[in-house]
């Protein structure tokens, strides 16, 4: 499996690239390279093939993304058809730019799900909440539970839906909401309440000591807060950055850090799954390093006044570097690095 | 060892305590096993033992109790949790993360151990469970049975020296069910372990317990199991037959009943049992004809053939995840099949949405909360008839409610009501209507001997009325009181129907202990054996 710092780079050279360019032959290539990934995972966890398909979806954003554009913005040089009339917002040329133009932010957005579910689909739960730092191991765990408990929750609305359905209930508006969400409602409650007795019965939560510097910390995090605060009142107030202004926000901000510090070094809690280093997550890391001096480094990438495309006023070929192009391919380096996920 | 003194708890906002004066003393190394009605009190008790009871409910507690040298009451339940791992009768509602490794791991990072005997207590807890092929699955790709494995072995990971267990088979099927018992079984053997565990089914787990507690009416018995049986009416049947046919000492065992088998002066008469046709009654109701069903890629119904007919019950048995409960879902409309065809009095139902459907075809899910969100039971039924655009009178409402045993708990809000009770307004929910057809999804989960015998006098009027019943369940001495023909499904099909006694007795898993007692007549319970023997079957 590949180290979860890896993917975390990863993920960051994706988004950089996909906010950075408008591009369509770099952002093509992003697409595939992420939807690549994706596949690569899912057949190497077995997993059966899910309804979800990263290119119908891409097609589905891109086609509304393009009509909306189209509708609403009437600028452009090539004009296809004319919608006559008055009609606010939507009489006027309909533009082969402005339907590129929608396009491409179609195929931005779509990127931006489908990395993110990449990343969903490589790690594991366990391996995203301990990225939280140790001293806030407690809020690790809630975040872990909130992350089983969507698909727990989603199951037991399929099950009330169904169990309401054999009763004759039909939902045709909001009211008919109710027999689904009293259920879900007080199931939700009953499955907390259980999980926070069998989290009792293992140990969990603070006591004694470490509970009571558990306090103090959270006491003195909140004074670091309102110290922040207060600093930031009397920049405002005073309309220049006054010296105790500073003084105060850096306090704060101390304050609050050597807190952190102190509940980390003093937590009570070990950790089971270690993650070791290997010579393969220095590759997708390395790619990912690429990928972002390409697009945030413009005096070391010769290439990067090419990222920049804009189909207004007339629509022209969007100009490309395959040096630039062979650069975003390391995004598709854990394609051929992942050996196994754990889900 | 486990020892109570005097215990009295009151439950936040009860008028009266659920024990009183509860003395109780567990030996260490032994198997306990805490039995008595719906909520009498069981898991009241057994969550003493871990402190929960009162630092989690809250409510007054008096007397004192004892655990392994400490006392609960003024320890934390953290500080208990390193003597006494605890198992809730729902795996799936205390899992905390969603891989096997992660789960059992989590008590011990609680712990702080450190990183090197933790690996090595994980190890061990997989190999004590039979898990290690299983250690790094997420734990929604685990059967039942394994499910509840992974939540002992999360329990043991602290190596407590005391395991309770609140029901911990009651969602198993058989299979799943021994697996359970012999982990159990082994662990008490091998480590010594002092082993509390709450159960309604008494025949399972009779044969490993050391001690029999019984809790009832705020009262506590326990001793050696013979004797606490002895002196309650909660009885498994081979112990209620023992006790007619005056069997002494008394079996608790199948083994343990064959003497008295031998010396029986009497010759077993093979057909005393009122049966259907083998070849199943005529004129189907309601027919699955090779029906298909996919999740995905996922094939869990492959040409399901089955036939139900009026004033029979035909029970639907087979291991968990074979396709039993898709099968009722898409003979009521909930799934649509691939291929095949269902077909209601002859009639293709595919036309027909599921409330069409359901108005002829009474369905009770698994679980029962899901139906039930009314403010009260009567509400319960009224909402029912309301959607299927009946009229609503309260008179055929209350006389519904009676015929149900409900009709003193028409005003009280469902979800306050025992499991049995909350069963039973679910079945009124779905069947208020007067369907003509029933199909029941586990209806004895959970649910005490009495409320069975309820549940099953139901079930019979509604036969005798001429209804079809389809009753799936892994109850096996609930099936062989109550089902005229059983089919068995395999993979997705259904592999055989016929005679319940033929059905039962060719599968030693489903096979109840009556039948394994007298595998050459077509007796099923204990009440076939005492008519055979000129007593009254209701002894």
């Amino acid at each position: 499996m590949i180290n979860t710092w890896a993917w975390c780079g990863w993920l960051l050279a994706g988004l950089v690239a996909l906010s950075l360019t408008r591009n369509p032959t770099y952002l093509v290539i992003i697409f595939l390279s992420i939807t690549l990934v994706s596949t690569v995972l899912v057949r190497r966890a077995g997993a059966r093939r899910g309804f979800f398909s990263p290119l119908y979806f891409l097609g589905f954003i891109c086609l509304t993304a393009s009509l909306f554009n189209a509708l609403t913005s009437h600028f452009g040089n090539t004009i296809l058809f004319a919608i006559p009339g008055q009609i606010p917002l939507l009489s006027g040329a309909v533009t082969l730019e402005a339907m590129t133009y929608g396009a491409l932010n179609g195929l931005v957005l779509s990127g931006l799900f489908v990395i993110f579910m990449v990343f969903n689909q490589a790690l594991p739960a366990r391996a995203l909440v301990r990225l939280i730092p140790r001293a806030f191991s407690p809020l690790a765990v809630v975040i872990s539970i909130a992350v089983t408990f969507i698909p727990a929750t989603r199951r037991e609305l399929e099950l009330i839906r169904e169990a309401q359905a054999v009763r004759g209930h039909r939902v045709r508006g909001v009211r008919d909401a109710l027999p689904l969400f009293m259920p879900l409602l007080v199931g939700g409650l009953e499955r907390a309440f259980q999980l926070a007795e069998a989290m009792t019965a293992r140990g969990f939560g603070g006591e004694g000591e470490a509970a009571a510097h558990a306090f103090r910390g959270r006491f003195a995090m909140l004074a670091g807060l309102l110290l922040i605060l207060a600093g930031w009142l009397l920049k405002l107030v005073t309309g220049s950055s006054p010296l105790w202004a500073g003084i105060l926000i850096t306090a704060g901000a101390a304050l609050i850090l050597a807190v952190f510090v102190l509940i980390s070094s003093r937590s009570v809690s070990t950790t089971y799954q270690t993650e070791s280093w290997s010579v393969r997550d220095g590759i997708v890391l390395a790619g990912a390093a690429l990928v972002l001096v390409v697009f945030l480094v413009p005096s070391i990438s010769p290439w990067h006044f090419m990222q920049n495309y804009n189909p207004y006023p007339q629509i022209t070929l969007p100009s490309f570097n395959p040096w630039a192009g062979c650069a975003i391919l390391g995004l598709l380096l854990p394609a051929f690095l992942v050996v196994s996920v754990s889900k | 060892m486990i020892a109570f003194h005097q215990v009295t708890y009151t439950y936040p906002g009860a008028s009266v305590p659920i024990l009183r004066d509860v003395n109780l003393r567990i030996p260490s190394g032994a198997l306990a096993l805490v039995t008595g009605p719906s909520g009498a009190g069981k898991s009241t008790l057994l969550r003493c033992i871990n402190g929960l009871v009162p630092h989690f409910s809250g409510g007054v507690f008096h007397g004192q109790v004892d655990v392994a040298g400490l006392d609960p009451v003024r320890a934390s339940p953290r500080q208990v949790s390193q003597s006494v791992g605890f198992v809730f009768q729902d795996p799936e509602s205390q899992f905390v993360f969603d891989a096997v490794e992660d789960e059992i791991a989590f008590a011990l990072e609680n712990a702080a151990i450190p990183f090197a005997e933790m690996h090595a207590r994980v190890a061990e807890v997989l190999e004590l469970l039979g898990l290690t092929r299983l250690r790094s699955r997420p734990l929604d790709s685990l059967s039942g049975g394994e499910q509840q494995r992974v939540a002992i072995a999360a329990a043991l990971a602290l190596r407590p020296s005391i395991l309770v267990l609140d029901e911990p088979t009651s969602q198993l099927d058989p299979k799943g069910a021994e697996d359970v018992l012999q982990a159990l079984e082994r662990l008490q053997r091998l480590q010594g372990l002092t082993v509390v565990l709450a159960e309604h089914r008494l025949e399972r787990i009779l044969p490993f317990a050391d001690l029999l507690v019984h809790v009832e009416n705020q009262q506590v018995i326990a001793g050696p199991p013979r004797q606490v049986l002895a002196r309650i009416a909660l009885n498994p049947p081979l112990v209620r037959l023992g006790k007619a046919l005056g069997w002494e000492p008394l079996p608790l065992t199948v083994e343990e009943s064959r003497p008295f088998v031998a010396k029986m002066a009497f010759q077993p008469a093979p057909q005393t049992r009122k049966s259907m046709p083998e070849d199943g009654p005529t004129a189907p109701v309601l027919q699955a004809k090779a029906l298909s069903f996919s999740y995905g890629s996922e094939l869990v119904l492959e040409d399901a053939n089955l036939e139900l007919s009026g004033g029979e019950i035909l029970g639907l048995m087979g291991g968990n995840g074979v396709g039993k409960s898709t099968l009722l879902r898409c003979l009521v409309g909930l799934l649509r099949p691939s291929r095949g065809a269902v077909t209601l009095y002859g009639k293709d139902t595919a036309p027909l949405g599921v409330a069409d459907i359901c108005l002829q075809v009474g369905y009770l899910p698994q679980d029962p909360n899901a139906l039930l969100f009314a403010d009260s039971v009567l509400e319960e039924l009224r909402i029912t008839l309301r959607n299927h655009h009946l009229p609503v009178r309260e008179d055929f409402l209350l006389e519904f409610l009676g015929r149900i045993g409900l009709a003193n708990l028409a005003a009280q809000y469902p979800r306050d009501l025992s499991v049995g009770e909350r069963q039973r307004v679910a079945l009124g929910a779905v069947t208020i209507s007067l369907p003509k057809v029933v199909l029941l999804d586990e209806p004895t989960r959970g649910l005490d001997y009495a409320s069975k015998a309820v549940l099953l006098k139901i079930l019979q009027e509604w036969r005798q009325s001429g209804k079809a019943i389809l009753l799936v369940t892994h109850d096996v001495e609930f099936a062989a009181m109550a089902c005229d023909r059983v089919a068995i499904m395999e993979k997705g099909r259904v592999v055989q129907v016929g005679q319940t006694a033929r059905m039962l007795r060719g599968r030693p898993l489903f096979a109840p202990q009556i039948v394994q007692l007298f595998p050459d007549t077509d007796w099923l319970t204990a009440s076939d054996v005492l008519r055979a023997c000129g007593k009254d079957g209701r002894v």
